[in-house]
C-alpha cells in the first residue's frame, strides 16, 4: 500500500472515529466525583472530580480511588482558564484537615510547583477516615481555594445503621412507656369512677 | 467518561407537532362537551379469569409473600450500600434503586396504579416494627394514635420532600453513591417508623411520603381502580368495615370510604378495604384511564401545587441529563461565584424552573378564567384545571425512564451475581460501549413508544382542559373552544419543551 492509500484509510478511519464517537463525550458532571479505569485498565482505578472555581476549570485526580492508611497516593490537579483554557503556571499548595466532628488544624502537604501543567502532591495517611483536601493558588490577584473530599478506607456501615436503630428504639419505647401511662391514668381514673358511685 | 444516548429523531419531531397543531385547533373550534360516564369492569366479572383473580386479590398471603420478597430485597440494597463497593455501577444498592426502581416505578403506575405502595418495603417495615403484627389487626395500644396537626394535613410536607429527594438526587448526586443510598433507605425507614408510632393510621403514607403521593397522583390515570363492585350495597352499608376495619383487618390506612371514593390519589391498594367488607363488594376495576382525570378526580388547592410541581420536577430532571446543563450550571456558579460542587447554582436552576412552570401556569390559567368568565373564585378554577399539569407530566415521565430503562438496564443480572461488587473494577471503556450498544427493545420501537406517549400525553391535557371547563360553568353550559386557548397553550408549551427535551442526546446515568 503507498502513502497516498495509507492517508486515504486513515482519513477513512479518523471519519469512522469521529462519526462513531460522537454520542461518546468525556464528561463528568461538574462538581461531582466519578470512578473511572484507565484506558488499558492495568493501573488501578482513580477518582476525579472537575469543577470550577472563579475563572478557572480545575481537575482534580486522586489515586488509587480507594486509598487505604499506610498505602501512598497521589493527588493530580489540573487548572485552566475557563476563557483562555491557558493551564495555570504559578505554584499550589495543598493543605489537609479531619473532616470529622471536633477536629481542628490543617496540616500542609506540600506546595507544588507545575510539571507539565500538572500539580502532583503525594500522601500517606496513618487513620482511616474523612479528609478535607483543600488546594490553594493565586491568579490575577486574587486567592482561590478550593477543597475536594478525600476518604481514607472504607466509610463507617455501622454507625448509620446504629442510628437508625436507636432513633427506632427510642421511640418505640416512649411510645410505649406513653402507653403504659395513659393505660395506668385511665384504669386509676375508671376505679375512682366506680368507687365514687 | 460518561456516554449520552442518542435523542429522539427530527422525523418523530415533526410527526408530534403536527399532531399537536391538529388537537390545538380542533380543540379551539369545539365547545367543551358534556361528560358522560364510561363503563368499568370489575374483575370478579370476568369470565373464567374473575374468581381466581378476585380470590388472589382477596387472600392476604400473595400481599405478604411480595411484600417479605421486597423487605429482603431493600434490606439487601441497605447492606450492599453500607458494606459493598463504592462503584455505583457494581452495587446492586445504586443499581436496583436508581436504574431500575426509580425508573421502572412511573411504568407500575401506568399498569397496575398504587400497587407499589401496597408492597413498599418503608411501611412495611414500619408496620411490622410498630404494629407487631405481619398482617393481622394490631393492637390500637402500640401507637400513641395521634391526629396530625392541622397545618401538615395537606400533600404540601409531601411536595417538599419530593423537591429535596430531587435535590439530593440530582444535586447532590445520591444517585451514584451507594452509601448516600443506603442512608436515604434508612432515613426513609426512621421516618415510616417514628410517623406510625406517633401519628393515627398511616399519616407518612397519606401526607408525607413523596413516592406515595407521585405514585397517588399519577394513579389517577392509571387504568385500573379499587372500587365497590355495587355502589348501592355500599350506600346502605352501616358498619363501613372499610373505614373502621374489624376484628381481624386493619381500617383504611389513609381514612378512605369505599363508597364516596372517587380518585386514586390516596389508595394505597393495601386490600384491607377487599377482605373486611362484609359484603365482599369490593374489587378492583379495569376502566378508561383517562376517566378519573376527566371526570371524578377533584383536586384540592394543595394537590393542584402538587401537580404543578411534579410537572417541574419531571421537566427539570429531564434538562439536567443534557449535556448542555454542565455548560449553564458553569455559566451561573461564574455568575455567583459558586464552586466546589456547585450546590448553590444548581439550587438556584432548580429554584428557577420550579417558579417558572408555576408562574406560566397561573398566567394561562388567570387568562382563561377571565376569558371563561367564570364566576367561580380563581383559586377552585386553579386547582380544578391545574389537572391539565398530570398527563403531561406523566408522559414525558414515561417517555424519559423508558430510555433508561430500555438502555441502562442491560447487565442487570450482574449485579445480582456479585451484589456488594467485591473486587469490582469500575466499567471499562469496553464495557461502557457494550452497555451503551445493548437495549432491552428495538431503537425504532423505542423511538415510536416516545413519540406515542407524547402525543397521548397532549391529547389527554387538551381534552381534559376542555372536559372541566365544562363542570366549572355554573349552569354547566358549554364553553366556546377558543376561550380555553391559554391553556390550550400550556399544554403545548410543556409538551413542545418535553419534546425538545427528547430529542437531545440523554447523559447515560452511570
Amino acid at each position: 500500500m503507498n502513502s497516498t492509500h495509507q492517508r486515504i484509510v486513515q482519513a477513512l478511519l479518523l471519519i469512522l472515529v469521529a462519526v462513531t464517537a460522537s454520542p461518546l463525550r468525556a464528561h463528568h458532571i461538574l462538581g461531582r466525583p466519578a470512578y473511572s479505569l484507565n484506558e488499558d485498565s492495568n493501573t488501578p482505578p482513580s477518582m476525579q472530580v472537575e469543577t470550577q472555581i472563579g475563572d478557572y476549570f480545575v481537575t482534580y485526580m486522586v489515586y488509587p480511588a480507594f486509598p487505604r492508611p499506610n498505602e501512598p497516593g497521589r493527588i493530580n490537579l489540573y487548572a485552566t482558564h475557563i476563557d483562555s483554557g491557558e493551564p495555570y503556571s504559578g505554584d499550589v499548595t495543598f493543605t489537609v484537615r479531619d473532616d470529622s466532628w471536633f477536629s481542628s488544624g490543617a496540616e500542609t502537604l506540600g506546595v507544588q510547583p507545575p510539571d507539565d501543567n500538572v500539580y502532583r502532591q503525594g500522601f500517606v495517611f496513618r487513620e482511616e477516615g474523612d479528609y478535607i483536601i483543600t488546594a490553594r493558588f493565586e491568579a490575577g490577584g486574587e486567592p482561590y481555594i478550593i477543597d475536594f473530599p478525600l476518604r481514607i478506607g472504607a466509610p463507617a456501615p455501622v454507625g448509620p445503621v446504629g442510628i437508625a436503630v436507636g432513633v427506632i428504639a427510642l421511640v418505640l419505647l416512649s411510645v410505649s412507656l406513653i402507653q403504659r401511662k395513659r393505660l395506668q391514668r385511665s384504669r386509676i381514673r375508671s376505679a375512682r369512677e366506680e368507687a365514687g358511685r | 467518561m460518561t456516554m449520552t444516548h442518542p435523542g429522539l429523531p427530527a422525523s418523530w419531531g415533526w410527526l408530534i407537532l403536527a399532531f399537536m397543531g391538529l388537537v390545538s385547533l380542533w380543540g379551539l373550534f369545539r365547545p367543551s362537551p358534556a361528560t358522560a360516564a364510561t363503563p368499568a369492569l370489575s374483575l370478579p366479572r370476568l369470565p373464567l379469569l374473575g374468581r381466581p383473580l378476585h380470590r388472589l386479590t382477596t387472600s392476604p398471603w400473595p400481599l405478604l409473600t411480595l411484600k417479605l420478597a421486597m423487605v429482603l430485597l431493600f434490606l439487601t440494597i441497605i447492606a450492599a450500600g453500607l458494606f459493598g463497593t463504592p462503584i455505583p455501577e457494581r452495587n446492586i444498592a445504586t443499581v436496583l434503586t436508581w436504574n431500575l426502581w426509580w425508573a421502572g416505578l412511573v411504568f407500575s403506575v401506568f399498569f397496575l396504579g398504587t400497587a407499589w405502595c401496597a408492597i413498599c418495603p418503608w411501611d412495611t417495615l414500619a408496620q411490622w416494627l410498630v404494629r407487631r403484627r405481619l398482617w393481622r389487626r394490631a393492637e390500637p395500644d402500640n401507637s400513641l394514635n395521634l391526629r396530625v396537626p392541622r397545618r401538615l394535613r395537606t400533600i404540601w410536607p409531601a411536595l417538599l420532600m419530593f423537591i429535596a429527594l430531587t435535590w439530593l438526587e440530582l444535586g447532590l448526586g445520591i444517585t451514584v453513591s451507594p452509601y448516600a443510598t443506603a442512608l436515604i433507605a434508612l432515613l426513609m425507614v426512621v421516618l415510616a417508623t417514628v410517623s406510625l408510632a406517633i401519628f393515627e393510621r398511616k399519616a407518612f403514607c397519606r401526607y408525607f411520603c413523596p413516592v406515595g403521593r407521585t405514585v397517588g397522583c399519577y394513579s389517577q390515570l392509571a387504568p385500573v381502580e379499587l372500587r365497590p363492585i355495587d355502589a348501592d350495597v355500599c350506600a346502605r352499608c352501616k358498619t363501613l368495615d372499610c373505614y373502621h376495619g374489624n376484628e381481624t383487618v386493619e381500617p383504611c390506612p389513609t381514612w378512605l370510604v369505599m363508597g364516596r371514593l372517587t380518585q386514586n390519589s390516596y389508595c394505597t391498594s393495601c386490600g384491607n378495604c377487599t377482605r373486611s367488607c362484609p359484603h365482599t363488594n369490593i374489587a378492583w376495576r379495569l376502566r378508561t384511564p383517562s376517566e378519573e382525570a376527566l371526570r371524578g378526580g377533584r383536586p384540592h388547592w394543595d394537590e393542584a401545587w402538587f401537580m404543578i410541581g411534579l410537572l417541574a420536577l419531571t421537566g427539570f430532571h429531564g434538562i439536567t441529563m443534557m449535556p448542555f446543563w454542565e455548560d449553564w450550571m458553569s455559566g451561573l456558579a461564574r455568575l455567583i461565584g459558586d464552586s466546589g460542587r456547585l450546590l448553590a447554582s444548581f439550587t438556584l436552576g432548580l429554584a428557577a424552573c420550579l417558579a417558572l412552570v408555576a408562574a406560566v401556569y397561573t398566567l394561562l390559567a388567570r387568562l382563561t378564567h377571565r376569558l371563561m368568565g367564570s364566576e367561580l373564585p380563581f383559586r377552585r378554577f386553579f386547582s380544578a384545571q391545574a389537572f391539565v399539569a398530570l398527563p403531561l407530566a406523566f408522559a414525558y415521565h414515561l417517555a424519559h425512564n423508558l430510555n433508561h430503562l430500555v438502555r441502562e438496564t442491560t447487565r442487570l443480572g450482574d449485579v445480582f451475581m456479585n451484589p456488594l461488587g467485591i473486587d469490582a473494577q469500575p466499567l471499562s471503556m469496553m464495557e461502557k460501549h457494550m452497555r451503551h450498544m445493548e437495549m432491552l427493545i428495538p431503537q425504532d420501537t423505542l423511538f415510536a413508544i416516545q413519540a406515542a406517549l407524547m402525543m397521548f400525553g397532549f391529547w389527554l391535557a387538551v381534552q381534559i382542559t376542555r372536559h372541566r371547563s365544562r363542570r366549572l360553568m355554573p349552569d354547566g353550559a358549554p364553553v366556546a373552544g377558543w376561550r380555553l386557548a391559554p391553556l390550550f397553550a400550556f399544554a403545548v408549551l410543556m409538551t413542545g419543551f418535553h419534546l425538545w427535551l427528547l430529542m437531545q442526546p440523554m447523559v447515560m446515568r452511570m
